[in-house]
């Protein structure tokens, strides 16, 4: 278990970061300059915050309570930084085993060559970096950090230098190296695909403030604030107002339409945002407009579309509606050809209150 | 490969242009200018009799042991002060930096003869330190230590110049990653700072060694002129023209060609590196 908890002053900068985070992959997401990097340099023990303190696994390596401040290089923790730092001078065989001081000749050897294989490195152990792909150069930097059993590995916007491709591989790589080390594995991305495709768990930065941290579906689907919401790519973020709460419903009011969702605490007249996102929002076949069981439903038509490989983004304006557009769906190609939305432009729209996620707008005015 | 040569043939025609023909004139000039005289010392010293016996003349030979062993010397302190100095100006930003760094430059546009008088006021047999220096039995100024202190003096700055741009051209991510991998900072010093600012270090301490060489106007000043003692081979050179002119073209001679050679020698480590780019 990693437990941080830093200070830093910067010019015209504060950090103030604090998460926990357990045995599995986690994602320090947020836009660039919030203080991720910062984050993970402290953690490595190569940046020295101003207060707080860190513990990994039980032993606290920096504290400034208790003046404890480890040095990086009694802090076992691997730290793969953005561009990898590959040393120039040195082939892959020995930027690999640059790490293994303490091992004898032959074990070096050893556990250099068990790395190659495991991260299929063969053929170019006598390579330098500047003569790598920007994959096998992620490879060598990782198989560098691993090569000394670190209890925590540090991964910087690992990869940022990759064509889209190479990324779903490397992507499954990387959780394959957690689940197999089983040790915490902290990354940072600002990239909400990388983001999505592997954090177990994501910590939400903001202009050097951590913003929410949790499971990555409490943080996709049930964002804190607006912020959060707009950063995890949430799309549609509704101002309304809470109208009463009746029994399981909670009763909203967006522009003139009644709402319903799912109960929560929030007060009548109290002003919030309605979170969903672009995939949830479901489109009604007219046939059966009419079933049991519907709720929230909308009718509009849709006033642009943009294809995006299988993927459809429509924009929808509704009925009466006065705005650009209302509501942004996303939905598979199939289903677009199906509801012949090539021809169909009037479309009916439900919206499920378990797919709806409530917020209180901190500052209580619309948009 | 057939691009290449393509390349060189469009190349070749661009040469014999009007441009071309006008910016050879001044290229013939230049290296003209530098080649002559050292082709006419060795037109001159060649036809010489007797160059044997000249190399082996006290003046000449004492001229040569005292250079190599000065010179290597004060290489050996200008690695051993400079290269901490320089890697504490490439990596650490402190008050005063900005005026170490002026000090530091300042012997290098000094005329040597003023570096000689001030090496003088401050460790000559009345100099401020050399005053104390001389109570308790010691005495720098014309001593062969007082040749290594002028050489130093003029010559320390252009290897710290050289080092620190080194240092300062290596990523210190690289280090960092070092440190997280249980690298010492010594170690990762020696393990890569050193290695891949080698090039500007190698650079930097021929540079040094060769101003070290040729020092002539400080250490006149500083060290005098003693055979055997002080007198270097600039000194040796200048006492020959007067009553010798073989050995001092013998002597020039010599150190022409060692200045040649070793530069040769740095481009083609530094162009055989993989690093080349650096320098």
């Amino acid at each position: 278990m990693l437990e941080v908890a830093i200070h830093k002053r910067f010019d015209g900068f504060r950090l103030d970061a604090t998460f926990t985070a357990e045995h599995e992959l986690v994602v320090l997401f947020g836009p660039s300059g919030a203080g991720k990097s910062l984050t993970l340099q402290a953690i490595a023990g190569i940046l020295p915050p101003d207060a707080g303190s860190i513990v990994i696994d039980g032993q606290t390596v920096y504290s400034s309570g208790q003046q404890i401040d480890l040095p990086p290089q009694a802090r076992r923790i691997g730290y793969v930084p953005q561009h990898y730092a590959l040393f120039p001078h040195l082939t892959t065989e020995k930027n690999i085993g640059f790490g293994l001081i303490d091992l004898s000749q032959r074990e070096r050897k050893q556990r250099v060559s068990e790395l190659v294989a495991l991260f299929g490195l063969h053929g170019l152990e006598q390579r330098r970096p500047q003569g790598l792909s920007g994959g096998q150069q992620q490879r060598v930097a990782l198989a560098r950090a691993l090569a000394m059993q670190p209890r925590l590995l540090l991964l910087d916007e690992p990869f940022a230098a990759l064509d889209v491709n190479l990324r779903q591989a490397l992507r499954q790589e990387l959780a394959q190296v957690q689940a197999r080390s089983g040790i915490t594995v902290l990354m940072v991305t600002h990239d909400l695909n990388d983001a999505f495709a592997i954090g177990q768990r994501v910590i939400v930065y903001d202009a050097g403030q951590v913003i929410q941290q949790g499971t990555r579906e409490d943080v996709f689907f049930r964002p804190a604030t607006r912020r959060v919401a707009e950063f995890v790519g949430t799309r549609n973020i509704l101002p309304a107002v809470v109208e009463r709460n009746e029994g399981q419903t909670l009763w909203l009011r967006w522009q003139e339409h009644p709402l319903a969702a799912l109960a929560t605490s929030l007060k009548p007249g109290t002003p919030v945002y309605v979170c969903i996102r672009p995939t949830q929002v479901l489109l009604v076949p007219p046939e059966r407009r009419d079933e049991k069981e519907r709720e929230n439903l909308f009718s509009g038509s849709i006033v642009s579309e943009q294809m995006l490989s299988e993927t459809y983004i429509l924009q929808l304006r509704l009925d009466q509606s006065e705005a650009a557009y209302d509501l942004e769906i996303t939905l598979p190609g199939y289903v677009y050809h199906r509801l012949a939305l090539e021809r169909q432009k009037r479309v009916t729209i439900e919206l499920r209150r378990q797919t709806l996620h409530v917020i209180p707008r901190e500052d209580g005015k619309g948009r | 490969m057939a691009r290449k040569l393509a390349f060189q043939e469009s190349a070749k025609s661009r040469l014999i242009s009007l441009p071309m023909v006008l910016l050879l004139i001044p290229i013939v000039l230049v290296s003209g200018f530098l080649t002559l005289p050292l082709i006419a010392i060795f037109l001159k010293v060649l036809p010489q009799e007797g160059l044997w016996e000249t190399l082996h003349r006290p003046l000449v030979t004492e001229a040569l042991r005292l250079s190599l062993v000065t010179s290597l010397s004060s290489l050996v302190l200008a690695l051993l002060c400079g290269t901490p100095v320089a890697y504490l100006l490439a990596r650490y930003r402190f008050s005063g930096a900005a005026l170490l760094d002026t000090l530091i430059d300042l012997p290098m546009v000094l005329p040597p003869t003023v570096a000689g008088v001030a090496l003088l006021m401050a460790f000559g047999r009345r100099g401020i330190l050399g005053t104390w220096l001389n109570v308790v039995g010691f005495q720098i100024s014309f001593t062969t230590v007082a040749v290594v202190l002028a050489q130093s003096f003029v010559s320390a700055p252009f290897y710290i110049r050289a080092a620190r741009a080194g240092f300062q051209s290596v990523d210190q991510e690289l280090e960092r990653v070092a440190y997280t991998l249980g690298y010492s900072p010594l170690r990762t010093f020696l393990r890569v700072t050193v290695p891949l600012s080698l090039p500007a270090l190698l650079g930097g301490a021929v540079m040094a060694w060769a101003r070290a060489l040729g020092e002539f106007g400080a250490t006149i000043m500083f060290a005098g002129n003693l055979i055997g003692r002080t007198q270097t081979m600039p000194l040796a050179i200048y006492t020959a023209m007067e009553s010798d002119l073989t050995a001092a073209l013998v002597l020039s001679a010599i150190l022409i060609l060692v200045s040649f050679s070793v530069l040769l020698c740095v481009r083609l480590l530094l162009h055989r590196s993989p690093f080349g780019a650096y320098a």
